[in-house]
């Protein structure tokens, strides 16, 4: 593993908990790695689990779904949907070769900003220390989807 | 004729004779001797109806080209299905998901003496406690009562690979994945594949491209076993039919085993539980 080695990450947030927890620790001038990409959806069960597996498919080094805290589903039950969703996929994925760092859910509320940057600092981290992504190889012959996104 | 043929085909006759049903589902013998399924409509037929060890397949995926009516003011057609044990459990699962009517199959369940794949036993018939369907219309019986086998851990292979490392895992299913032609007939054969367009076929959004590689492949497995988690019933229809007899129950079995550990689920015990991922439960905090 070489020292230069930045993983790309895709973050896809809850735009009523998450996302809004990122932007507090934005304005609260809180620093994070720049290494995650930031999806804005409408709920963590938004969140297809093929949304995942395709993410890394295409490339990506790490894959995190932030959501509300159970119980504070701007949709009632969203979260507690992606909760047994990513429960299993986190198990599938494992079992098909991707190591267990991969994928990261977890729940961050509005006014966690620290609590974003932290989980964001450690996946990163996790991530890192991991390396690159597998099927990233095989992913670069077509088009770079993810430097496509992010430019 | 053995006795378990004898009793299919009496059952069959007797559905037809009585006009209850319009086609009875089973198996025949090709030219070549290999069974393949058969769709019996029509009395002076019941004799081409055949059972054996090598009948792996899972005829209920026959019932969804069945489930609509053939035209208008014509009634939905009743069919009847020759199915062993695991296989009657997908007809729970269809019927809770309301695919199938239930008043629209008869079910002709066969005592199972375990079903063999290019002539060797099932991995899930080696352990498997049921022998008898959970559902059925008419009981087919055996000749003489069937050994069920010592109860041990079902999941062995799959523990075993828990142990792996990822890049052992990864290595293992990237040479069998590297077989895979994309054919789709694990899909096609799959009694709980029933998409009207299937993700793998999507253009719009394209969810994966149509390249024979294996990132593809995978996310097209990945994909089916987790649209099927909690929904397989472990028939091994898709592993029967693999041209590349690439071990795809393995991806399932993984699925029902956690599936099994988390929400203590079994696939098809009976119509009124739905599977785990389409409900969910405010109390539970899982371990993600």
């Amino acid at each position: 593993m070489s020292e230069s080695f930045e993983p790309k990450i895709v973050g896809f947030l809850c735009n009523w908990c998450s996302y809004a927890g990122a932007d507090l620790a934005g304005t609260s001038r809180m620093s994070y790695p720049q290494n995650v990409r930031i999806i804005r959806v409408p709920c963590s069960g938004r969140v297809d689990p093929l949304f995942v597996v395709k993410t890394l498919i295409d490339g990506a080094d790490g894959v995190m779904v932030l959501g509300c805290h159970p119980g504070d589903c701007h949709y009632q039950q969203g979260n507690y949907i992606a909760q047994r969703r990513y429960s299993i996929m986190h198990r599938l994925l494992e079992f098909s070769g991707l190591e267990t760092d991969r994928l990261f859910v977890d729940w961050v509320s509005a006014s966690e900003g620290k609590k974003f940057s932290e989980v964001v600092t450690s996946f990163t981290e996790k991530v890192r220390n991991i390396g690159p992504n597998p099927l990233r190889k095989k992913a670069e012959s077509g088009i770079d989807v993810l430097e496509e996104v992010s430019s | 004729m053995t006795f378990i043929e004898d009793q299919i085909r009496q059952t069959a006759r007797k559905y037809l004779e009585n006009d209850e049903v319009s086609c009875v589902i089973g198996y025949e013998r090709d030219t070549r001797g290999r069974s393949r399924p058969v769709f019996i409509e029509s009395v002076d037929q019941v004799d081409r109806l055949v059972w054996g060890p090598d009948c792996n397949l899972n005829l209920a995926s026959y019932l969804h080209e069945r489930k609509h009516s053939p035209g208008k003011d014509q009634p939905i057609p009743k069919t009847a299905v020759v199915l062993r044990p695991c296989d009657t459990r997908a007809i729970n699962l269809l019927i809770n998901e309301q695919q199938v009517a239930r008043e629209n199959v008869r079910i002709i369940g066969v005592t199972c003496e375990g079903s063999e794949i290019n002539g060797s036993l099932r991995v899930d018939c080696e352990f498997c406690q049921e022998r008898v369907p959970p559902l059925y219309d008419d009981l087919i019986l055996t000749e003489l009562p069937v050994e069920v086998p010592e109860s041990a851990d079902p999941y062995a292979d799959i523990n075993e690979m828990d142990q792996w490392t990822p890049e052992e895992r990864l290595a293992f299913w990237t040479s069998e994945f590297d077989r895979c032609i994309r054919c789709y007939a694990c899909r096609q054969a799959c009694p709980g594949c029933y998409c009207f367009e299937c993700v793998a076929e999507k253009l719009d959004p394209h969810w994966v491209s149509i390249a024979l590689e294996v990132p593809e492949k995978m996310f097209f497995h990945v994909m089916r076993a987790y649209h099927l988690a909690g929904r397989c019933v472990g028939c091994g229809a898709c592993e029967a039919v693999c041209p590349m007899d690439i071990p795809l129950g393995k991806l399932n079995r993984k699925v029902a085993k956690e599936i099994l550990e988390l929400f203590d689920y079994r696939t098809g015990d009976s119509i009124e539980t739905h599977p785990p991922l389409v409900c969910f439960n405010p109390n539970e905090r899982l371990n993600l």
